[in-house]
């Protein structure tokens, strides 16, 4: 085993640190963090208890719950609130995992994916932070994906100590206002109205959105929703990066 | 975001503190030593547990080899490295599928033991429930003080199982006596470093187990 530090290292360090601020700001909002791991329940589990159970005596017992079985997306959807985290370890190739999360844009949660093998593509989580080119099975034992997420509980609870930076920047702050924008963002439909409208989620929270042009819609359809239109239908499986501009 | 007007009275007040880019690169600088720390620490203790594993590993693999099973047991962060274990075992990317389950697995198991005739027994008695001489109890601790470990080993001993042990710090009761047959120590004191070199133990014993069956089978 190598003991040096590489550039995918460095790469991997500045992540960890990003996302460890962007989930200590979501913790300090009052966000319960759902972990899901479908290929190892372990890891799911252990990051869950890592959080719930700290090992340093002291330290904020944060709200950290670990999901399995058959209906994730059931699970998650009927459990998460707006602003809550969804952290998935596991890798790339899960087709169930790219969907959780993609609807997870909708329902308003802050998505961190921990894995290895080969690379995500952008745009699925707002937080990757990852192990590369290595044989994921076996690196997902090696103790290289469970220091992913202790380094992600330590740095965490640093940012803890320094309370004047755990306020969440406003949504309008910076260069793009999301909502001001013409940025499509997600919604996954939840009732079709007679009269071309849906009752659609964005951002976890329920709007009506006029459907009436994009092809007959049925609730769980993804679709991308600007200024209260849905413009175009999302496949489950097509390429993760659905952001337009206009 | 602009600074309230003030501000600038009071710049080391840390509730005042709004720019996180300064906190963001002492935070990638403390994850990068901490990941060479885990290396470092995964490597020597590679090295210095390398007979010990290879020890373990033959003879878990001739336990394998006549039918035996592996049962797995720890507590917290512990226990899901027992869960991940069975995994490799039974699971594995390569190589052979070999009988293995964790003892911390079933949840009705675990509340009625826990209740009934408390947490220190959880895993020995399923030990009396399940194992046969020949069969491997593997238990992961990382103090190597956990009363439901040493109690699971003194089961498992009597029971003529192959016992193997992977704690951290000192060893614990684990290391200490002939409880534990084989015990692997990550010498650390950070319960976090400890369980990442275990994993690695874990895995270094997969190995070794694949390796001997292979070359058992291709004599």
């Amino acid at each position: 085993m190598s003991v040096q530090i590489d550039d995918q290292d460095l790469l991997r360090a500045e992540d960890l640190a990003t996302a460890s601020l962007t989930l200590a700001r979501r913790f300090a909002a009052g966000a319960t963090m759902w972990c899901v791991a479908p290929e190892w329940p372990s890891h799911g589990r252990h990051v869950a208890v890592e959080f719930v159970h700290p090992v340093i005596v002291g330290k904020r017992a944060l709200p950290a719950v670990h999901l399995e079985g058959d209906d994730l997306v059931g699970a998650v959807r009927s459990l998460a609130r707006p602003g809550d985290v969804l952290l998935v370890v596991g890798g790339a190739d899960h087709l169930h995992t790219s969907d959780l999360l993609r609807r997870a844009e909708a329902w308003g949660l802050t998505r961190f994916w921990l894995g290895t093998g080969r690379r995500p593509p952008p745009g699925l989580a707002e937080h990757v932070v990852w192990v590369e080119g290595t044989d994921p099975a076996l690196a997902a034992r090696s103790g290289e994906v469970v220091l992913l997420y202790h380094l992600l509980w330590e740095l965490t609870h640093v940012v803890f100590e320094h309370p004047g930076l755990l306020r969440d920047e406003a949504a309008c702050e910076g260069e793009v206002c999301i909502t001001c924008s013409d940025q499509g963002q997600v919604g996954e439909v939840r009732a079709v109205r007679p009269d071309g409208r849906a009752d659609v989620v964005v951002f976890g929270y329920l709007e009506g959105i006029d459907v009436s042009l994009v092809d007959p819609v049925v609730p769980g359809d993804l679709v991308l929703v600007h200024a209260g239109v849905a413009l175009t239908t999302l496949d489950p499986d097509a390429a993760s990066d659905h952001r337009v501009t206009s | 975001m602009t600074a309230e007007p003030t501000g600038f009275l009071y710049p080391f007040i840390e509730s005042e503190e709004r720019d996180a880019s300064g906190l963001v690169a002492d935070l990638a600088s403390s994850a990068r030593a901490k990941m060479a720390a885990s290396r470092r620490l995964r490597a020597t203790t590679l090295d210095a547990n390398a007979e010990a594993a290879q020890r373990a590993g033959e003879a878990m693999a001739e336990r394998f080899r006549f039918g035996g099973r592996l049962f797995t047991f720890g507590n917290g962060g512990s226990a899901t490295d027992a869960e991940g274990t069975v995994d490799l075992f039974r699971k594995p990317p390569h190589g052979r599928a070999l009988a293995a389950m964790s003892l911390v697995d079933d949840r009705a198991v675990l509340t009625a033991l826990a209740n009934d005739v408390g947490f220190e027994l959880v895993f020995s008695r399923q030990i009396i429930a399940h194992a046969r001489p020949g069969d491997i109890a593997m238990g992961f601790s990382t103090s190597g003080d956990s009363a439901n470990l040493l109690k699971a080993f003194e089961e498992a001993s009597k029971r003529q199982l192959l016992t193997v042990g992977l704690c951290g710090y000192e060893g614990g009761e684990m290391a200490s006596g002939d409880l534990v047959e084989h015990c692997l120590v990550v010498r650390s004191d950070s319960v976090h470093r400890i369980q990442e070199a275990q994993d690695a133990l874990a895995l270094q014993l997969w190995t070794t187990v694949q390796q001997c069956l292979t070359e058992g089978s291709h004599p």
